[in-house]
C-alpha cells in the first residue's frame, strides 16, 4: 500500500514549510509539546471548547486529509491512551464529589475511539472504523488493519494515523514508573544523554493509504512485531520480517530508530543497527517528537518527508532516504517491539 | 472458548445458567462504590485475591482485576481448544484482545497516582488499556501477532472480525480473540452521568425499560483455519462480519439506525447470505430507550420480520468490551446445541414493533446461521455472522 499524503501535528514546525526548510526547535525541556494549529477553520468554537487535546489533534491532522481526499473507505487509528486528560478529569470528579452527580462530557471524550468516531461524525463517514490501543504497537496494528481492508477492497482509500497527548496526569503516572529523566534535556542532546528515562513528547501523524501508486513516494511493504525482553528475539523478528519479503539486511540503507536517550533500553536499537550493515542514514525520530507510545507514526511521517527531500539533523547536516528500503523500528518499554518496512517509490 | 461472568467461572457454568434461564444480575458484593447498594450489577462473584488463587499465578500486586479475569478466561479457552504449547507459542498464533476500562479499573489508585498524592500504587505501570494483553502474552510466552482494540462496546466484536481476516489472509493459522472488562467506579459513574443505568435489572426490548445494567466478564474464542482443526470439535464457523460507523452522535445511535443497518448488511454480504438465511439473532439489546428502539428499526429494515432474537445482557448485564465476545460464545452454544435461551425481563414488549424477543426456552430448534450485534460509543457498529458446522 502507498502513502498518498501525510500530515503531522508535532513538537516541530510540521504545520508549515519551516520543518522542510530545516528550521528545528531545540529546547531544553521536560516535555516537548506539540505545536497545535488554529483549529477555528476546522472545528466550531462551541465544539472545540469541550474537546480534549487528543481529539482536537486528531481532527487537526485528520480532517484536512479527509477534506482533500473526499469519502474514504476506512478510518483506522492507533493510540495507547487516547484522551487521558479527560479520563482523569472525570475520575477526579468521581473522587472529589464522592460519586455524586457528574457531567458526562469528559467521560464520553475519554474513550480512545472518540477521535475516530468524531472524524466519522464530522465527515458523515459510515465506512469501516477502528481504534487500536495496543500500547507502543497500536500504530503498527493500525497499518496491518489497513492492509487487511485493502485486500478486501483493493480500490479503497483509508485514513490511518496515531495520536498521543501529553497531560500533567499521564506525565505524572509515567514519571512515577521511572519513564522520564529527572532533568530537562534539549532535543539535540536527547539521544546522547546518559541519565535514565526519556523526555516526554506528544503528537498526531495521519496518512492517506491506498493501492494506487500515482504520485506516491512511499510504499508500506510490511509490519511486524515481537514481545520480548532480550535482543536475540528482536533480531530474529527482524530477520523473519526481511526474509518473508525477500530483502537482504544490506538492502536497508536508511534506519529510523526510536532511540530515546534511555541507556537502560538502547541495546535493542544497537542490535537492530548491527544487523543492517549497510546503513547510510540513521534518523532518531524521538529527538524531534519526544517519547510517547505511538511515536513510530512520526517516524513514518519523517520517512515520507525524506522521500521528497532530506531533513535536517541537529548538527546542521541533512539526512537523506538512501537506497530503496527503510526500516522504522521502535519500542517503548523494552518489551513490545514494532517494525515498519517501507520502500521509496520513484 | 473460555468465559468468566456473573453466570459463573467456566463455559459450562455459563451454559447451565442460560439453560435454566437464571440471571447473573443482582447485588454486588465485591465492587466498592456508593452505587453498589443502590443499583443492580452483574458481578463475577469472586474477590481479586480468590482470582489470583484460581489462576494459580504468583501473587503479583500489579495485576488488575481486568487482567485476572482475562487470564482466567484465556486459560480456559486454550485448554478447551486443546492447543499444545507449541501451537500456543507459534509465531503464527495471534492474540487479539480488547478492553474499555483496561488497567484503569481501580479508580482510587489511579486518582492517587495521576495527582501524585502520596504513595505510589502497585498499579502505576498497569494503567494502559493493553496491559492485560501484554501480561498474558508474557505469561504464556506468546510469540505471534498481538493487538488490543477499543471501540467501546463493540471492541471484542472487532477483535473477532480482525482475527477472522488475519486467518483468511493467510498471515496466521489461528487467532485467540475476545475481551475483558471489570466493574469500575469509572464506568459506573460514566454511564450514570449519562443517566442510562437502570435501577432494576435491565429489561431489553420491554416497553418499560429504563436503562442498562453494567456487568463484568472476560471471554475468548480460539479461531483456527479449517484445514488445521483436524479431529478436534468444530464449535461453529465465523462466516462473516461487518463494521460501520453510525456517524450520528458520540454516545447515541441514529433514529434511522444507519450504522446498525450497514453493519448487519455488510456482515450478511461478507458471509454470502441473505437476511432470510439467519435463524437467530443475539441482539445488542442493552435495555436503553435509544438502543432497543434503534436496533428494532434496524431489524425491520434488514429482515422485515426478524428471526427469533434475544438479549443475553438480561443475564450478564452489559459487559462493555467483553460483550461482543461473550455474546458470540453464547451464540455458538445456541448453534452447537440447537437451542434458544429466553430473553429475560421482557414482560411487555415494545408495542410499536410487531416482533418481540424469545421468552421461552427452545430445544431442537434448527439454527444454521446466527447473527450477533454490538454497537458502541463513537458510532461504532459491528455485526458478526456465525454458522453451524456441517
Amino acid at each position: 500500500m502507498f502513502v498518498k499524503a501525510s500530515k503531522a501535528i508535532s513538537p516541530q514546525f510540521t504545520l508549515d514549510e519551516r520543518f522542510e526548510q530545516g528550521v528545528l526547535i531545540d529546547e531544553v525541556a521536560r516535555v516537548y509539546q506539540a505545536i497545535e494549529p488554529d483549529y477555528s477553520p476546522l472545528i466550531p468554537t462551541s465544539l472545540l471548547r469541550r474537546m480534549g487535546k487528543a481529539v482536537r489533534m486528531g481532527i487537526g491532522a485528520g480532517l484536512p486529509l479527509l477534506h482533500e481526499y473526499g469519502k474514504v473507505d476506512g478510518i483506522i487509528l492507533g493510540t495507547a491512551n487516547g484522551g487521558l486528560e479527560d479520563c482523569v478529569k472525570f475520575l477526579n470528579q468521581i473522587v472529589d464529589y464522592n460519586e455524586g452527580v457528574l457531567t458526562p462530557t469528559n467521560f464520553v471524550q475519554s474513550t480512545p475511539n472518540a477521535v475516530a468516531g468524531q472524524l466519522a461524525l464530522m465527515t458523515s463517514t459510515t465506512a469501516y472504523n477502528c481504534t487500536h490501543v495496543n500500547g507502543s504497537l497500536a500504530f503498527e496494528n493500525s497499518l496491518l488493519d489497513a492492509a487487511l481492508q485493502l485486500e478486501d477492497n483493493p480500490s479503497a482509500v483509508i485514513l490511518v494515523g496515531a495520536i498521543e497527548e501529553f497531560s500533567q496526569y499521564n506525565y505524572t503516572i509515567d514519571r512515577l514508573s521511572g519513564r522520564y529523566k529527572d532533568n530537562p534535556v534539549s532535543n539535540s542532546q536527547l539521544i546522547s544523554d546518559m541519565s535514565p528515562g526519556s523526555i516526554c513528547g506528544e503528537g498526531c501523524s495521519m496518512f492517506i493509504l491506498s493501492n494506487d501508486a500515482t504520485e506516491a513516494t512511499l510504499e508500506v511493504i510490511d509490519v511486524h512485531q515481537v514481545i520480548a525482553n532480550e535482543t536475540g528475539s528482536v533480531k530474529n523478528a527482524l530477520i523473519e520480517l526481511l526474509q518473508r519479503n525477500a530483502i537482504h539486511p544490506n538492502e536497508i540503507n536508511t534506519l529510523l530508530l526510536g532511540r530515546n536517550g534511555d541507556p537502560r533500553t538502547q541495546q535493542f536499537y544497537a542490535a537492530v543497527s548491527d544487523l543492517c550493515e549497510e546503513v547510510k542514514s540513521v534518523v532518531h525520530f524521538k529527538s524531534y517528537c519526544g517519547e510517547y507510545r505511538t511515536a513510530s507514526a512520526f517516524g513514518m511521517y519523517l520517512a515520507h518527508k525524506m522521500t521528497k527531500q532530506p531533513i535536517s539533523d541537529w548538527k546542521g547536516e541533512t539526512l537523506s532516504f538512501f537506497g530503496d528500503f527503510a526500516l522504522i523500528y521502535n519500542h517503548f518499554d523494552g518489551i513490545r517491539h514494532g517494525f515498519i518496512l517501507v520502500k521509496k517509490h520513484a | 472458548m473460555g468465559v468468566i461472568s456473573s453466570l459463573g467461572y467456566t463455559l459450562s457454568d455459563n451454559h447451565t445458567s442460560l439453560r435454566k434461564g437464571q440471571t447473573g444480575i443482582g447485588k454486588a458484593h465485591h465492587f466498592q462504590s456508593n452505587y453498589a447498594d443502590i443499583l443492580p450489577f452483574a458481578e463475577i462473584n469472586c474477590a481479586d485475591q480468590e482470582l489470583v488463587k484460581r489462576n494459580k499465578i504468583d501473587n503479583d500486586p500489579s495485576l488488575t482485576r481486568t487482567t485476572l479475569i482475562a487470564m482466567h478466561a484465556f486459560d480456559e479457552a486454550i485448554n478447551h481448544a486443546q492447543l499444545t504449547t507449541e501451537e500456543l507459542q507459534s509465531s503464527r498464533t495471534a492474540f487479539l484482545s480488547s478492553s474499555t476500562v483496561g488497567g484503569m479499573c481501580y479508580t482510587d489508585a489511579l486518582y492517587a497516582d495521576a495527582n501524585d498524592t502520596g504513595n505510589v500504587s502497585p498499579f502505576v505501570a498497569s494503567y494502559e488499556g493493553s496491559d492485560h494483553t501484554v501480561r498474558i502474552a508474557l505469561k504464556y510466552g506468546l510469540k505471534g501477532y498481538t493487538d488490543t482494540i477499543n471501540t467501546a462496546c463493540s471492541s471484542s466484536a472487532n477483535a473477532i472480525l480482525i482475527g477472522m481476516k488475519l486467518i483468511q489472509s493467510g498471515r496466521v493459522d489461528r487467532a485467540i480473540v475476545g475481551g475483558a472488562d471489570c466493574l469500575a467506579k469509572y464506568t459506573v459513574n460514566g454511564f450514570n452521568s449519562l443517566r442510562i443505568l437502570s435501577e432494576e435489572p435491565c429489561k431489553p426490548f420491554d416497553v418499560n425499560r429504563n436503562g442498562l445494567t453494567l456487568g463484568e466478564a472476560a471471554a475468548y474464542l480460539v479461531l483456527e483455519a479449517e484445514e488445521l482443526v483436524g479431529d478436534k470439535v468444530k464449535w461453529a464457523v465465523v462466516s462473516g462480519g461487518g463494521n460501520a460507523n453510525d456517524a450520528f452522535h458520540p454516545s447515541a445511535t441514529s433514529e434511522n439506525a444507519r450504522g446498525p443497518v450497514l453493519a448487519m448488511e455488510r456482515a450478511l454480504q461478507q458471509a454470502g447470505l441473505s437476511a432470510n438465511d439467519i435463524n437467530y439473532i443475539n441482539a445488542h439489546g442493552t435495555g436503553t430507550e435509544n438502543n432497543d428502539r434503534t436496533e428494532s428499526i434496524a431489524f425491520q429494515h434488514v429482515f422485515g420480520s426478524p428471526p427469533p432474537f434475544n438479549s443475553t445482557k438480561s443475564y450478564t448485564g452489559h459487559t462493555l468490551a467483553a460483550a461482543g465476545a461473550i455474546e458470540s460464545v453464547f451464540t455458538v452454544l445456541s448453534l452447537f446445541y440447537q437451542e434458544l435461551y429466553p430473553s429475560l425481563n421482557c414482560a411487555d414488549p415494545q408495542p410499536e414493533f410487531p416482533f418481540h424477543p424469545i421468552v421461552n426456552q427452545a430445544t431442537n430448534h434448527t439454527i444454521q446461521h446466527a447473527m450477533t450485534n454490538s454497537f458502541g460509543f463513537g458510532g461504532n457498529c459491528t455485526s458478526l455472522v456465525l454458522s453451524k458446522c456441517s
